[in-house]
């Protein structure tokens, strides 16, 4: 582990060199930024990660279960386990999706599950991000350079390899694929994740395409050659928001999107990956409920906790939320991306009272959280040690079976005081170790 | 896969265009620098003419630092670097991540340059990453289509640098062979005609040079989308 910590500047050379970074919009232009790499590792052991995996596919079956029946009958509704005012008024509910069954009636594909681990030493979920999560890339090339770095740290120690993600997400894209080529569609260059979509694209073996590369005819999609040749698309990974995938659809002001595609999605022709429509599972707002849809829909206590969380919809909730706003984190439902999380106890008293009339006028746009007391993680800030806040995204695949990809992204807190970790806001990664129940 | 897609193909190309202009006016470079220890001042003037760009430039000293490294001079040979890398940056999936890298060393590279006094001394890594992009490129790009399409632009812009430049007569026939071989393995679409009178100017016409703008008019219009 020494040598590894010993060569991070090496390390993060290497990832520069292969061109590791995301991309963000400061003052209206478009930067590349580099993902700082943190390599002392998240380590997870054997019976913990059984642990997670247990709860987390528990979880991601419920929610695929949830979106299956939203689309559909509608019964966890008019069993009134969920107001039905949290899943219409939801942003991410799209009625251009009732009644169509995905592939093999998989909603979410690649969910990723971001946790916390308390001092308590429980995992608290605190998102599901079921629309298109990104970070898997990050670590699974870390990997591969620390293995090339260090071989002896690999070889002392039992960690489970992490790099079988891309043979996962290409067996996960052909359970569904309904006949033809599998394409990663993406928004292009200047899209935040780009390096992500371009790297799954050469590792799983899928054409990296544009929307101009696409078409629909005769209620099929195709892949448009340079020679005017077409290729059938199966499975379309797209890598660009509902509101972009279709401008016959949805925005018709749009200039992106493939004009028809869901008419061929409809019809059962391209599977979609991850479906349109999913938003209205990952809503922070529905978030509070997922605990109530795993006793619904799989008959199980859940596994894993959720934060503590408040709907202050509810008036017992918003009486709570209104009295203890100073000690709770508030977040606009409608944020994404570390945006939109206000933390009560940084608020001035004008700001806290302005909060909370506005947390009175819209009640059903913000939940309150308590603040989880999570375990700080070693980050090396030049030759020293510090102690910074971290999270963890956990990939669960949903084909065949439902599976955890026994690795994820951690993510770190680069400054001392705060919360937040997103990439967006300064942060970086670390890798996560899952060790093999066959010790060395 | 197998298939291109026409927006790819356009990027391939230009992948090859400019990673050749940079790799060969840095080459040119070296000389002109050697050239400046003897030469007064101005010595650029007939450079920019050859290549046809506007000669912006008050002295050998600026026209180092803007020619190599300007960032808003759109001709310079960092700027041609960027475009590259622009080309390169959007193809991983075809490319692959290694051969990928060495684009992104070069401009790195490139970019890292700038401040140093011997810039010379440094900028031999980006010849010798571009050099590996291309040996890379023979190596692990798996799509035969893909390579031509690269080499295509290679060996377009090569061309159009040697006549510029006013490369020897014989370098002139070997480069004009290279790309014709390269062509006919492609569906690229292009002009029979250009490519007939570009044969007829290079191998046959008595006097070559008389005749030099309309080869480069040829070259410019040999390869055209739809």
């Amino acid at each position: 582990m020494r040598e590894l910590i010993e060569h991070t500047e090496g390390i993060n050379r290497l990832m520069a060199r292969y061109g590791v970074k995301f991309g963000i919009y400061k003052g209206g232009e478009f930067h590349e930024q580099l993902f700082p790499f943190d390599a002392i590792p998240r380590v997870i052991t054997h019976e913990e990660f059984r642990q997670l995996e247990r709860g987390l596919i528990q979880r991601v079956d419920a929610l695929n279960l949830f979106l299956n029946d939203i689309y559909g009958e509608k019964k966890i509704i008019a069993d009134g386990v969920i107001p039905e005012e949290f899943v219409f008024i939801s942003s991410g509910y799209l009625p251009q999706c009732e009644g169509i069954k995905p592939p093999k009636n998989i909603y979410s594909h690649i969910s990723g599950i971001d946790l916390v681990l308390g001092k308590d030493g429980e995992w608290y979920i605190l998102e599901d991000n079921l629309r298109i999560p990104s970070g898997a890339s990050y670590p699974m090339i870390a990997r591969e350079i620390c293995r090339r770095v260090s071989p002896a740290t690999f070889g002392n120690n039992s960690v489970v390899d992490n790099r079988q993600y891309a043979a996962m997400l290409r067996e996960t894209l052909d359970w569904v694929n309904t006949g033809g080529v599998p394409v990663i569609m993406t928004p292009g260059r200047y899209n935040a994740a780009y390096f992500e979509h371009s790297y799954l694209a050469e590792r799983t073996g899928s054409a990296l395409a544009s929307c101009t590369d696409l078409f629909v005819e005769d209620n099929y999609l195709y892949y448009k050659d340079y020679r005017d040749r077409k290729q059938k698309v199966g499975v379309i990974y797209r890598r660009i928001s509902d509101e972009y995938l279709d401008p016959m659809t949805f925005l018709p002001e749009s200039l992106i999107g493939i004009p028809n595609l869901m008419d061929v999605y409809r019809r059962g022709n391209v599977a979609i990956v991850n479906a349109p429509g999913n938003g209205v599972a990952d809503d922070k707002g529905i978030y509070y409920f997922v605990p109530k849809m795993i006793r619904y829909y799989l008959d199980q206590e859940p596994v894993l906790k959720n934060a503590p969380t408040y709907l202050p919809f509810y008036e017992e909730d918003k009486k709570y939320v209104l009295d203890n706003l100073e000690k709770l984190v508030i977040k606009d439902v409608a944020e994404a991306g570390g945006y939109g999380v206000i933390f009560g106890n940084e608020l001035s008293r004008e700001r806290l009272q302005e909060m909370k009339e506005l947390i009175e006028r819209e009640s059903r746009r913000f939940i309150a959280q308590e603040v989880i007391d999570f375990q700080d993680m070693e980050v090396m800030d030049g030759d020293e040690k510090v102690l910074r806040k971290a999270d963890l995204r956990a990939f669960v695949l949903s084909g065949e079976k439902t599976r955890v990809w026994p690795s994820g992204l951690t993510r770190f807190s680069r400054n001392a005081d705060s919360f937040v970790v997103n990439s967006s806001q300064g942060g970086g990664f670390k890798d996560t170790w899952v060790l093999s129940q066959w010790k060395k | 896969m197998g298939i291109i897609s026409m927006e790819k193909v356009d990027h391939l190309y230009w992948l090859g265009r400019y990673t050749e202009r940079v790799y060969t006016t840095l080459r040119v470079f070296f000389h002109i620098y050697d050239r400046i220890i003897e030469q007064p001042e101005g010595i650029y003037g007939k450079y920019c003419e050859r290549l046809n760009i506007p000669n912006i430039y008050t002295s050998n000293r600026q026209f180092v630092q803007s020619y190599l490294f300007g960032e808003d001079n759109p001709d310079s040979v960092y700027s041609n670097m960027r475009r590259a890398y622009d080309n390169a940056i959007v193809l991983r999936d075809e490319l692959s991540s290694t051969v990928l890298s060495y684009v992104q060393l070069a401009l790195d590279t490139f970019a890292s340059c700038r401040k140093t006094t011997a810039p010379l001394l440094e900028l031999q890594q980006v010849i010798d990453d571009l050099l590996a992009f291309w040996g890379g490129a023979d190596d692990y790009v798996e799509e035969e289509d893909c390579r031509n399409i690269l080499k295509c632009g290679k060996y377009v812009e090569r061309l159009d640098l040697c006549i510029r430049l006013d490369y020897h007569e014989k370098d002139l026939e070997k480069e004009y062979r290279k790309l014709c071989n390269r062509l006919g393995k492609t569906n690229l679409n292009y002009s029979p005609q250009s490519l007939a009178r570009l044969e007829e100017i290079i191998l046959r016409e008595e006097d070559p040079k008389s005749h030099y703008g309309e080869a480069l008019a040829c070259l410019g219009g040999l390869i055209y989308a739809g």
